[in-house]
């Protein structure tokens, strides 16, 4: 029994466990710690992430001839830290009060646990994949657990949760249908012997392999234009399901495309393929998808109104640059996008968490019915703030380390124009993000708020944790990139070379540790000068100039409704989306096909059984 | 309060001897900064507002001496009046100028807050701006002229580089007298959010006419605005 064995029965033992014990009181901390122990389990394997041989499972099986078998490599090994990681995570914040809370609500918190550790037995399962067979098997499981996870809230989630499901088996019939592809050429399901005739094979089956598994693999990650259903199925998922949800669940369709795409098929085929009539290859085709991946739902969470819908919609912008860097299929770019990968599990699951540390104790996630928590809710505010820095990409949080990979990478590579569309979507991503710390934290503390604590320590022990994660990862960024590297050489990207500090190079390297001094003797000076200088005097915030009006408790001066409306006054109409009327006239057709189809089923019904069973008896006499 | 001969000088109550050689340098340092870097909020009630966008903009250029606009009173020194102050502005004008934070300045343009000028009739106008404000100097006209103007404000710098213009110390020290022109005029529940007594407790500018039979009519009625305290439990 190997320790991949182990690893896979521990989880196994977590679901069982949490299946049957879902009603004890105590099933989150129990929960927690079999998390805690598979994480020591992945650590016992910590070999992997710096470049240690792969470990096999000896579970093989054999399905129609074709062997099934699973594997660990560097990249499972990396996706899985930060698979249990963010479990783990959201099993402790689940744990305690929030837990008791859910179930006085009705909710039960033993199924969220249950899901919880239903989705990391899958996801193990899906990463330890040795096999395209074995991948498929796993990324149907991972899909039906997600399913689980989003649609145990009922409601409004239920009916995200089946439109999520309509997609993701869309991208698994395109999936089953590539993997039929590689068998008629290849006559086996092995990643070798793909990988054998990956240099054979013409251009027009590189194009129709990329696009089958692409889009199956893209469905899952939220590219555009499969982007609709995952804000909204993410959002709904209770607590902090969504943060495991937001952190890594659609990286596994990352995953995905850096086995097939990345590992099996090659970068080098599909940068050879130039598209007619454009100055594209395919590969610069499909960074442009990359590219308005990130643009357009960044600009989308901007006017969202709902803190967990505007960070669901940043999921999916952020997948852009992860796509985006490891597209560029050099060692700076991809090691930026596999990084981004674990940064942004970190940070986001630090503002899923903050977000539902204040609706705990609000009851609302609505951007315009709160407001100046910081002086209630302090540590959640850090938090979050540690948490914006890292998504909006800023010194000295690890975001910004990852997005400077990818940046730097387009501008080594010239592709400048990529390059500034990153920039746009990082523009969008600081718009949004302040609007989101602005409208829940600064401002005006409405009366009903006035008697808020700060949230239990079960709920702000993994938060803290997480936002100290997110911030030695910024200024330490190597501790990272020893497991992006190894990372890189399992799927046979180039290696990054790398310092504890960042990289160093000839064209101007970055060194997070001299950075991250620089930036805090910078505070020191203005804090020297702040406490130095003279006495300061605190003011109640009504207290305050509105242009010479006096301000009582019950005049909400606190401006959250139709933020940036300079801005939206020049982008506002470019806000057409054609993106939703587009998914809705693909409903409303297969509605119009399928009533038809039941229709013409009906009317023709006798001839039609008459005629299914001719042939079935011509079949069988035959 | 017309000269500022008549306004009492208060000994320090801290009583401590200034032993830094450098502190007569360091104070000249200061004030001379503080001349060169004057943020102006314009509170615009009358026709004498009309004159300041030249003034302001690139024809006479106020910000060549370093004074420009500001939008909020937390980050400006000079309060600009212009105009004849109703009843109604005089109250947003308090306000106004107790959010400002010290060392701050006072300047009415105009003749109507200097007597009222041709409101001087007016039953809702306040005549003289300086029996509730401390009014550092007033640049009389009707309405003066943007050289005026600036004339004005550089006589301010002048006075602030050598030391001399501290009326807004008066408000603190001889509190109790503008409260009670205040109260004459609004009523006996005039209030403010602002804590002029605590603020002059803190910064040490308690004066023996702080407090009196004005301000021990506003406690009566006063309720504290306490600031939020950052709390974890």
């Amino acid at each position: 029994m190997t320790l991949l064995d182990g690893l896979i029965l521990l989880a196994l033992i977590s679901v069982l466990v949490t299946m049957l014990g879902y009603r004890l009181p105590v099933i989150g901390w129990l929960t927690s710690a079999l998390f805690a122990g598979q994480l020591l389990v992945l650590f016992l394997m910590s070999g992997l992430g710096y470049g240690g041989d792969t470990i096999h499972s000896s579970v093989a099986l054999s399905i129609f001839g074709q062997p099934l078998s699973w594997r660990f490599d560097a990249l499972s090994w990396f996706f899985a830290l930060i698979t249990i990681g963010a479990a783990l995570a959201s099993s402790l914040f689940a744990a305690g009060e929030w837990g008791r809370q859910y179930r006085q609500n009705g909710g039960n918190p033993g199924l969220l646990q249950f899901s919880l550790a239903l989705n990391v037995l899958t996801m193990l399962i899906l990463l330890a994949s040795g096999d395209l067979l074995a991948l498929f098997i796993g990324w149907e499981l991972v899909s039906w657990a997600s399913f689980l996870l989003m649609a145990m809230a009922g409601g409004a989630a239920f009916s995200w949760a089946m439109r999520y499901i309509t997609y993701a088996t869309g991208g698994a019939m395109a999936i089953l249908a590539g993997m039929g592809m590689v068998y008629q050429m290849t006559g086996s399901l092995q990643y070798a012997d793909l990988m054998a005739v990956a240099g054979q094979l013409s251009q027009a089956q590189v194009v129709i392999l990329s696009l089958l598994f692409g889009s199956g693999f893209a469905i899952k990650m939220g590219v555009l234009p499969f982007h609709l259903w995952q804000a909204g199925a993410y959002a709904e998922t209770p607590g902090p399901g969504t943060a495991f949800l937001g952190s890594i669940s659609s990286r596994m369709g990352l995953y995905g495309i850096l086995v097939v795409l990345v590992q099996l098929i090659g970068l080098g085929r599909l940068i050879e393929i130039d598209i007619s009539f454009t100055w594209l290859s395919l590969r610069d085709l499909l960074m442009w998808v990359a590219a308005i991946t990130i643009i357009l739902p960044t600009f989308t969470a901007l006017r969202q109104n709902d803190a967990r819908r505007l960070l669901a919609w940043h999921g999916v912008g952020q997948g852009g640059y992860m796509l985006l860097g490891i597209f560029s299929a050099t060692a700076l770019g991809s090691s930026g996008g596999l990084m981004h990968v674990f940064n942004h599990a970190t940070y986001q699951a630090a503002l899923f968490l903050s977000v539902y540390a204040v609706v705990h104790r609000t009851g609302t996630a609505d951007l315009n019915k709160l407001g100046g928590l910081v002086t209630r809710m302090p540590l959640s505010f850090l938090v979050m703030l540690v948490g914006i820095i890292g998504l909006a990409g800023i010194p000295p949080m690890n975001g910004f380390v990852s997005k400077w990979l990818v940046y730097r990478s387009l501008l080594i590579e010239g592709m400048p124009l990529l390059f500034v569309a990153s920039v746009i979507g990082t523009l969008g991503t600081i718009l949004s993000v302040y609007k989101l710390i602005h409208n829940m934290f600064l401002g005006q503390l409405r009366a009903e708020h006035s008697e808020i604590r700060e949230a239990p320590w079960s709920m702000m022990l993994p938060m803290l944790v997480l936002s100290l994660i997110v911030f030695i990862t910024g200024f330490m960024p190597g501790l990272a990139l020893d497991w992006v590297a190894a990372a890189q050489a399992a799927v046979g990207l180039p290696v990054l070379q790398h310092s504890l500090g960042g990289v160093e190079m000839e064209q101007g390297g970055l060194d997070m540790t001299w950075l991250v001094a620089v930036l805090f003797a910078g505070f020191g000076i203005g804090a020297l000068l702040f406490y130095s200088t003279g006495k300061t005097r605190h003011v109640n915030q009504l207290d305050n100039y509105a242009g010479g009006h006096f301000l009582t408790a019950d005049v909400r001066y606190h401006y959250s409704d139709h933020f940036y409306a300079g801005l939206m006054h020049r982008i506002g109409h470019w806000y057409r989306e054609s993106f939703q009327w587009l998914e809705s006239v693909l409903i409303s057709l297969t509605g119009f096909v399928a009533q038809g189809a039941s229709g013409f089923y009906r009317i023709v019904q006798p001839a039609l059984l008459m005629l299914v069973v001719v042939v079935l008896a011509l079949w069988v006499v035959r | 309060m017309s000269d500022l001969k008549q306004i009492p000088v208060v000994a320090k109550e801290t009583g401590k001897e200034r032993t830094n050689p450098l502190a007569n340098v360091f104070d000249e340092l200061i004030r001379f900064a503080q001349a060169r870097s004057m943020f102006m909020l314009h509170y615009c009630t009358g026709c004498g507002a009309i004159e300041l966008p030249p003034a302001m903009t690139s024809r006479f250029d106020m910000e060549r001496l370093g004074i420009q606009p500001m939008v909020t009173p937390r980050q400006a020194d000079i309060l600009l009046i212009t105009g004849y102050v109703s009843i109604k502005t005089l109250k947003r004008i308090i306000l106004t100028y107790e959010q400002m934070p010290s060392p701050k300045y006072v300047i009415g343009i105009c003749s109507c807050t200097v007597n009222g000028g041709m409101y001087w009739q007016s039953y809702a106008t306040a005549k003289k701006l300086n029996e509730y404000l401390p009014v550092d100097l007033y640049i009389a006209g009707c309405m003066p002229r943007p050289e005026a103007v600036i004339e004005g404000l550089r006589l301010l710098m002048d006075n602030i580089k050598s030391g001399k213009s501290e009326p807004w110390k008066d408000y603190y020290q001889r509190y109790d007298y503008y409260l009670g022109n205040q109260q004459h005029l609004f009523g006996d529940d005039w209030q403010t959010p602002t804590d002029i007594i605590g603020e002059a407790e803190h910064f040490g500018l308690m004066g023996p006419e702080t407090e009196g039979e004005h301000t021990r009519l506003l406690q009566q009625h006063q309720q504290p605005l306490e600031p939020h305290k950052m709390r974890l439990k």
